[in-house]
């Protein structure tokens, strides 16, 4: 797929060691709106929309944080923030600086484990970007809907 | 109708590369001068740079997390003429007072002309420093704290609660060189070196190559020394509230109110979730003991800590049930932005004033 200019600075913001140190594609070769595109639509064949998920992603950060590195329940699972010092800008420019810390949600009888940034909250919301696979913080979205409890 | 789109889209690419390459390589500006503070300083420079790299490369160090790519919005500089237009990447990242008071993205306006531009007066006192580093120690699992000594200049001079901006070269994948903020955690008196407290950020670049990159007697740079959170000159009773690798400045402060024989009534409250994460206990225990004006109470709020004897709760609870009536004390906090706005909230609950409590956000 053919990239805009702008998709290109802006993935080029997202490449190893510009803005974090494994940048936010890893090794996902598909062009930036082809990982927006493909993710958008698993949101949508589920009734569901970027907007939601980011609201409950956001409900799971406060929580969190608000526990200051203690353990929270969230549904069948459990979040703990992880504080960092710093804060990250949004690869896309223009809309502000994010805190580094992180959320690890595990589900004690799966197995699973998630992990997001406050950076996420807003990728999602503002940009119905998901991270590439492979990266540290990806999200697939339909995993991400179960655990929120939302399918 | 998609190969048109295509070609378009391939020509306006095309297009902008090629005005990049003529820019940087074809126009010549010449030199310019940029006056800064309505001539306290006048500098020559080479037209073309951001004016973030061309005050930089005149040792006038704005700070910047981003490393000039745009996105941070750290480098604003107030440019009273010759800025020309603001470009459509500053715009989102100012606000309307600051448009209005010709505030800028100094690493997005490039120097073209004649410019001239306010700053900081305290802007002027940061230098860059080269060190080696003298030693790296465990403080835990995660937090390593760094010596440095001093090379070029050999001495520094700060304000306990400032912090520098270490340099992280090019490593790995890595491919430029980045800038990340640390407080000094060693007291002004050490001219010869500056000691650092860094946690483990996952992904982050620069503690990334600290924990694994760095090694003893490795040369480093950074500069410094910037920032505002600093203890007042009054002899007012102090609650100081810190967590995590916010433990830096008041490592620093605590030795150097010592040295000073400055005796102000001081409780120190800090946060961890387990024991693993407690550090430099046992030294602040001591000072705790030797100054009679000076108490160190640390808190765990994780479950199992049945080993644990001492102070047990968030950090907030305990300061809650603790700290009583400010009277006329002040508050001093640093760490993570959610421990810090619920720290504020018990504060002032308890009657503390807006302007009794500072507070240096991990930002």
């Amino acid at each position: 797929m053919k990239q805009t200019p702008q998709e290109q600075q802006i993935a080029a913001r997202m490449a190893p060691g510009v803005l974090s140190r494994e940048g936010f594609l890893d090794g996902d070769r598909r062009a930036l709106a082809e990982i927006i595109d493909t993710d958008r639509s698993a949101v949508e064949s589920a009734g569901l929309t970027g907007e939601q998920l980011a609201d409950g992603l956001e409900a799971v950060l406060k929580a969190a944080m608000a526990a200051m590195g203690r353990e929270v329940a969230v549904g069948g699972w459990t979040a703990r923030y992880r504080e960092a010092m710093g804060r990250i800008p949004c690869p896309w420019g223009g809309c502000g600086v994010f805190p580094k810390g992180e959320v690890e949600m595990t589900q004690p009888t799966g197995g699973g484990v998630l992990r997001f940034t406050p950076l996420s909250v807003h990728l999602i919301r503002r940009h119905s970007f998901y991270q590439g696979r492979g990266t540290r913080y990806r999200l697939e979205p339909l995993v991400l809907a179960r655990a929120l409890g939302m399918i | 109708m998609a190969l048109a789109t295509l070609v378009v889209a391939g020509f306006c690419t095309a297009f902008a590369a090629l005005l990049v390459v003529a820019e940087r390589y074809l126009l010549n500006y010449g030199q310019c001068k940029i006056t800064v503070n309505e001539g306290a300083r006048r500098l020559d420079v080479k037209g073309g740079s951001t004016l973030l790299a061309s005050l930089m490369g005149e040792g006038i160090f704005i700070p910047s997390a981003c490393g000039g790519k745009g996105t941070c919005a750290y480098c604003k500089v107030k440019v009273l003429d010759g800025g020309g237009p603001v470009v459509p990447t500053e715009e989102p990242l100012l606000t309307p007072q600051e448009l209005a008071d010709n505030v800028r993205i100094s690493c997005q306006v490039k120097v073209r002309n004649d410019i001239s531009v306010a700053i900081p007066e305290e802007l002027f006192n940061v230098r860059e420093y080269t060190a080696t580093v003298e030693r790296i120690r465990d403080l835990t699992y995660d937090i390593k704290e760094l010596r440095l000594k001093l090379i070029d200049p050999p001495e520094i001079s700060f304000t306990p609660g400032q912090y520098v901006q270490l340099q992280a070269p090019p490593y790995g994948d890595n491919p430029d060189s980045v800038y990340r903020a640390y407080s000094i955690s060693s007291p002004p008196s050490d001219e010869s070196h500056v000691e650092l407290i860094i946690r483990l950020v996952p992904g982050g670049i620069c503690t990334t190559w600290v924990f694994t990159v760095l090694k003893e007697g490795m040369e480093v740079k950074f500069n410094g020394p910037h920032g505002r959170f600093r203890l007042t000159a009054s002899d007012r009773a102090m609650v100081w509230i810190a967590g995590g690798s916010g433990m830096a400045p008041f490592w620093c402060m605590v030795r150097h109110l010592r040295e000073k024989n400055i005796a102000r009534a001081c409780r120190y409250f800090f946060g961890a979730v387990a024991q693993r994460d407690l550090f430099l206990t046992g030294e602040l225990a001591g000072l705790s003991k030797e100054l009679g004006w000076f108490q160190f109470i640390p808190a765990l709020s994780g479950k199992d800590q049945s080993q644990w004897s001492g102070e047990r709760g968030l950090i907030t609870e305990v300061v809650d049930r603790h700290v009583p009536c400010p009277d006329s004390a002040e508050a001093y906090l640093c760490g993570s932005p959610g421990m810090i706005d619920a720290s504020i909230k018990v504060l002032q609950a308890k009657g503390f004033g807006e302007k009794d409590i500072y507070f240096d956000k991990f930002a």
